[in-house]
């Protein structure tokens, strides 16, 4: 059984963030939400919710117009010079995986490593013996060290994404942010990655934010849904409150209109 | 009854289509009457005179045939100045080379420090294009003296230009999710451009920077015409004293040394890209 989510530290809590790009396109429209250490939350909606760019606030890849964000307890919005730190609590995967092409599946997930090492010891691509112990952990965790010295354009999509995990588990973080992890792998392939993601972060306590598109694999692997539609939150719960009517007002209402456009 | 609006909307779209068409046609040949009526007026400018080129046959076969048969005696003279020719191009690229690494990266729009920067670097690598290796030559001439030396300055510098844009260009064109997912790491702004963008432009770069030293082998060939050095000085000094056989001997080599330069750097970047 599910521990109950109240006995649950919170780990991350968003305050009114709002992110707009100029007057007229409204991305983000005043978020609230709270994450618990340890669970599986899967951000749920519509391409154009603001699910992407609700992410990479959280990591400061876009700076929110308003709002706060607090992650252990500690304010990270606004401040400029800790950004290397912050980032490196957030493990990052992407819809494109957005591994480097030429360079090899070791030295991708080294990368993780970064920000764990001054600028001038990294000038001649070399890593410590610590790091490569651990990039070559995190590769065992899903399977792909029997292509660590491969190039990494020469993995199938499914190994890339694999990859892509093991270079977010590099940076050892709190969290990890999956940005419609399997939105470009077919069906067999994705239920095989989001396994991996889910498996993995709960053997190393990581807190995971999974966006999704696709309801049924929120229904298979979330721990808890957070339903969003044009910048705003209309849905918390689980896997089982989530009804026709909820999914109806995730996908195709608009939360502004007064009445249901039918 | 839908097929009945459906035939107007297409007699409506051929009807638009033919408009569109038309005035595509027109605006093409009033463009056209334009640009030859501009070419018109430069040619009777620079005084374009296909009779004067027939009256000057005789004279250029005068010039060709005293040219025959080139020197082969010659050849052997020419040696030192064909390995300084490839050497002022080959020193010139490396320099230019390394002198285009951090300008590219300063010149382009993902990577530059600052906007000012940027325009600055790309204001000075057009300057560095704009102005022939000859005329960097006459200047290098008169600062280090006549020689090699002064030669591997004017290919170097022009050489410069073009490969840190060509290379800046590369930058712009890198495949942003890369760069993104290293920026997500936590990796300060140095550790972003060798790790995300640099894997991703090495390729492009050597292929340029191969191709580079094909031109610049070619430049080096004329630049002793204005006393920097290698095979041109040979040809200008020849032409001066109207050795004509021996003149014919530096053109047979240019051509050969252009040639084999061509056939290997073509195979380098094959296997390069």
């Amino acid at each position: 059984m599910l521990m109950p989510n109240a006995t649950k530290p919170t780990v991350l809590s968003v305050q009114g963030l709002t992110k707009s790009y100029g007057n007229a396109v409204h991305a983000l429209r005043g978020i609230d939400i709270e994450v618990k250490e340890g669970e599986f939350l899967v951000i749920l909606g519509p391409s154009g919710a603001g699910k992407s760019t609700l992410m990479r606030c959280l990591n400061r890849l876009v700076e929110p117009t308003a709002g706060k964000i607090f992650h252990e307890g500690e304010e990270i919005t606004g401040k400029r010079r800790s950004l290397r730190l912050l980032r490196r609590q957030f493990g990052m995967v992407f819809q494109q995986f957005n591994l480097v092409k030429r360079l090899s599946v070791l030295t991708n997930v080294l990368t993780g490593r970064l920000a764990y090492r001054s600028t001038w010891r990294s000038l001649f691509y070399n890593f410590s013996k610590d790091d490569k112990r651990i990039a070559i952990e995190c590769l065992t965790r899903v399977n792909m060290d029997h292509k660590t010295f491969q190039r990494a354009d020469t993995l199938s999509g499914g190994e890339q994404q694999r990859v892509a995990i093991a270079r977010a588990l590099a940076q050892q973080p709190t969290i990890i942010l999956a940005d419609e992890p399997v939105a470009s792998l077919d069906p067999k392939i994705a239920r095989q990655v989001l396994t991996y993601l889910k498996q993995v972060s709960h053997e190393l306590g990581i807190t995971v934010l999974c966006n999704l598109h696709q309801v049924e694999y929120t229904r298979e692997f979330a721990e808890r849904i957070i339903g969003m539609s044009r910048g705003k939150v209309v849905f918390e719960g689980t896997a089982a409150d989530l009804s026709e009517e909820i999914l109806h007002r995730i996908y195709y209402k608009d939360p502004d209109a007064k009445d249901d456009d039918q | 009854m839908s097929s009945v609006t459906f035939d107007g909307a297409v007699a409506r779209a051929l009807q638009l289509e033919t408009q569109v068409r038309r005035r595509r046609t027109l605006k093409l040949a009033a463009w056209g009457v334009l640009a030859l009526a501009a070419l018109w007026y430069s040619a009777v400018q620079i005084k374009l005179s296909p009779l004067a080129l027939a009256s000057g046959v005789p004279y250029m076969w005068n010039f060709i045939t005293r040219l025959f048969p080139p020197d082969l005696s010659y050849l052997a003279l020419l040696g030192g100045a064909t390995i300084e020719t490839v050497q002022i191009a080959i020193w010139g690229t490396l320099l230019a080379v390394i002198f285009s690494i951090p300008l590219a990266f300063l010149g382009a729009r993902n990577t530059t420090p600052h906007i000012v920067v940027f325009h600055l670097t790309r204001l000075l690598l057009n300057a560095l294009r704009a102005i022939n290796e000859l005329v960097f030559a006459l200047i290098f001439v008169s600062a280090v003296g006549l020689g090699p030396f002064a030669g591997v300055l004017a290919v170097a510098l022009h050489a410069t230009g073009m490969l840190a844009k060509f290379c800046a260009e590369e930058i712009e064109g890198v495949d942003k999710g890369q760069v993104e997912a290293q920026m997500a790491t936590g990796a300060s702004r140095m550790q972003v451009i060798l790790f995300g963008v640099t894997p991703q432009i090495v390729p492009q770069f050597i292929g340029y920077a191969i191709y580079r030293l094909d031109v610049s082998i070619r430049s080096a060939t004329v630049l002793g015409l204005v006393g920097a050095g290698g095979l041109g000085f040979s040809l200008i000094q020849n032409m001066k004293l109207f050795k004509y056989h021996q003149t014919a001997t530096c053109i047979l080599v240019i051509f050969l040394l252009v040639l084999i330069s061509d056939w290997i750097c073509g195979r380098l970047r094959r296997k390069v890209i």
